[in-house]
């Protein structure tokens, strides 16, 4: 459906939140799933892009949909040059969602990068949880440098601790954010810890191998490119371990991007 | 009960359609991603995914690029295998009383004639799309569709075993399209559906590696549309049987050209991932195209395209 945008404001070098309404009938989304974006007049870019939903309010009339995004390419320059009024089309919400407990001990989010905008929206809905009161959130968020540790604030409010990384070292531990939270490991009990990841490839796998052999609750949320969203392309396709070994493909706009971390095969 | 709205229905090579617009195999999964956008009981046919006699496991990932106006896929037809596809997806997709044309691929030969076979027998589907034509497979698919004498052999082949109607969708990868789409005549074929993707690459520089783990994909989209129009256009003047537009149609104009040109039912692809509506949305196009011309059946507009441009 056609959106109509109310902010598309870069907040630092190359990142941008974009607010958009919609109409009431929008589904509410669960933390984790996606939504595809597109600027409806063109063709170039032709498909929609995928994007976490970062904030979401509803209303009598509408509802509010917010993206934190990183100019990467096309899709995102078209995306960061559309003004106030402007329309956009937005698809969704898509994919399986997180799976969260109210009575979960310590939830622990792990970020790298632009990976922060769909664990926000997950940490606020824990927040929100009325029986999660006593539970409590810890934040690792790793970025290139401090500038580009974007949302901070608002992660700050949500969270009772909140760790960083920085490779320059302008922000935090200077390394990265998996070297930081490796750190911490062992505070993090597999019986009362859940762990949630988004972030660089890179990043997930190096934290699959510090989960791995530990029995603690580990969720992720993985990216690939998307052509259709909704499970009918077979275009974004991760390998999943089979036990054989051979691997078995699931899309992650269907089966995914929510995946247990050790049910992916890093290749 | 009949609307009073034009008649829309055609025929392809034996197969009545209440209207001209189907999906594109590989484009619509198997129907059941796309119940919640769309009433599917108003296509005129679907085409499921392709599907071949063993399970495929499919090409590893990335799978898709965009490119401008397009995308490439090398998605390698990953599939259930027959079987699984008589057993779990047809009951599904015959639940919508809309013909059911099942896309057949094979690397063999024997293979071809198998699940032939198998599709026939299980009564479930209204019709066969060979798909001779597929880029992203190391063995079968576009090495039958750009070999006349293999095109042949396996439409002769099919079309001995079964008496669906059969579609043998070819490939613009050759040199002479016309010339395959003349041999497929002769073997038998009911209709043919053209086009299937066309070759590409998109290489990443920063990196100097191929955007696809296949190196090599198909190209789709509006980026197709041109090549795709005038390959139908040719081969409609070339044989006698149906002719059926696919590629880069995204809307009601575009399949309208395609329609002009010669093509007696139209398949719409890339489109469905963009707008998941594309299909009911285009069959409602063509029909107000229709009334605003005073045109009372589809069929006295499909062919009249005047080349010499006299009728204005
Ligand atoms: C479920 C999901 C949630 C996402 N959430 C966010 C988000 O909240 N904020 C955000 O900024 N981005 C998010 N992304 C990534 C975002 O979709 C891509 O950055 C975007 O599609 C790039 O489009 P582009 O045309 O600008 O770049 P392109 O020109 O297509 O590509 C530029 C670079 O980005 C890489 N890339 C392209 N598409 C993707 C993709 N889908 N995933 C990962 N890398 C990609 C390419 O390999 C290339 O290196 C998410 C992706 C997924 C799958
Ligand atoms: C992701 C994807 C998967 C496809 N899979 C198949 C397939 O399994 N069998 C087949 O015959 N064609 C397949 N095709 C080709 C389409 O059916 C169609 O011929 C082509 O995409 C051109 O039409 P379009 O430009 O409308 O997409 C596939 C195309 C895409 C984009
Ligand atoms: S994007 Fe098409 S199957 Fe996931």
């Amino acid at each position: 459906m056609n959106g109509k945008i109310v902010k598309n404001q870069q907040i630092s070098a190359g990142h941008f939140l974009l607010r958009v309404t919609l109409a009431e009938s929008f589904k509410t989304p669960m933390p984790g799933q996606f939504v595809m974006m597109r600027d409806p007049g063109r063709i170039d870019p032709l498909l929609g892009r995928p994007f976490g939903v970062y904030g979401f309010e509803r209303s009598q009339e509408e509802v509010t949909v917010e993206i934190l995004y990183k100019v990467v390419g096309k899709g995102t320059l078209v995306l960061s040059r559309l003004r106030e009024s402007d329309f956009v089309e937005v698809l969704g919400p898509y994919g399986r969602a997180f799976d969260t407990y109210p009575e979960a001990g310590k939830v622990v989010f792990i970020c790298g990068g632009i990976g922060v905008a769909p664990i926000t929206y997950l940490a606020q809905h824990y927040r929100s949880l009325a029986a999660a009161r006593d539970v409590e959130l810890i934040c690792y968020y790793g970025a290139s440098k401090a500038e580009n540790l974007v949302g901070i604030e608002k992660l700050k409010r949500i969270c009772s601790r909140v760790f960083t990384s920085t490779d320059d070292g302008s922000h935090g531990f200077q390394g990265l954010i998996t070297e930081r939270f490796s750190a911490d490991i062992s505070s993090y009990a597999a019986g009362s810890s859940k762990i949630y990841a988004c972030g660089p490839r890179s990043m997930l796998k190096e934290l699959s191998e510090l989960v791995a052999g530990n029995s603690v609750f580990c969720q992720i949320l993985m990216e690939e490119r998307m052509a259709c969203g909704i499970g009918a392309c077979l275009g974004c396709t991760v390998l999943l371990k089979d036990g054989g070994g051979r691997g078995e493909h699931a899309r992650v706009c269907m089966e995914g991007p929510v995946f247990n971390i050790g049910d992916i095969h890093w290749g | 009960m009949k609307n009073a709205g034009p008649e829309m229905q055609v025929d392809i090579g034996g197969l009545i359609i209440k209207n001209p617009v189907l999906t594109a195999s590989g484009t619509f999964g198997y129907g059941s991603e796309y119940v919640p956008y769309l009433d599917i009981t108003r296509l005129g046919a679907i085409i499921a995914k392709g599907v071949s006699l063993e399970p495929r496991a499919g090409n590893k990932p990335p799978r898709i690029m965009e490119t401008p106006c397009g995308m490439l896929n090398a998605i390698g037809l990953e599939n259930p295998g027959v079987h699984a596809f008589i057993k779990e997806k047809l009951p599904f997709l015959r639940q919508f009383s809309v013909p059911v044309i099942a896309n057949v691929f094979g690397e063999t030969i024997d293979d071809f004639k198998r699940v032939t076979e198998l599709l026939s027998e299980s009564k479930g589907v209204d019709g066969l799309e060979i798909n001779i034509s597929c880029p992203n497979v190391k063995k079968g698919g576009i090495i039958f569709g750009s070999d006349p004498d293999m095109a042949h052999a396996v439409t002769r082949e099919v079309k001995r075993l079964t008496d669906l109607p059969v579609i043998i969708k070819l490939t613009p990868n050759v040199t002479d399209i016309c010339l395959i789409a003349e041999t497929v005549e002769e073997g038998g074929a009911d209709a043919v559906s053209l086009i299937n993707t066309l070759t590409g690459m998109s290489v990443d520089i920063e990196r100097r590696i191929p955007h696809l783990a296949n190196v090599t994909g198909g190209l789709s989209g509006p980026a197709v549309k041109p090549i795709a129009l005038r390959m139908v256009w040719q081969v409609a003047k070339r044989v006698k049987i149906p002719v059926i537009g696919i590629g880069g149609i995204m809307n009601a104009s575009d399949a309208l050209e395609f329609l002009i040109v010669g093509a007696r039912a139209v398949q719409i692809g890339t489109a469905n991932f963009i707008n998941p509506s594309a299909t009911t949305d285009i069959i409602d196009g063509i029909e107000d195209y229709l009334k605003r011309h005073n045109i009372d059946d589809i069929n006295d507009l499909i062919g009249t395209f005047d080349e010499e441009g006299n009728a204005c």
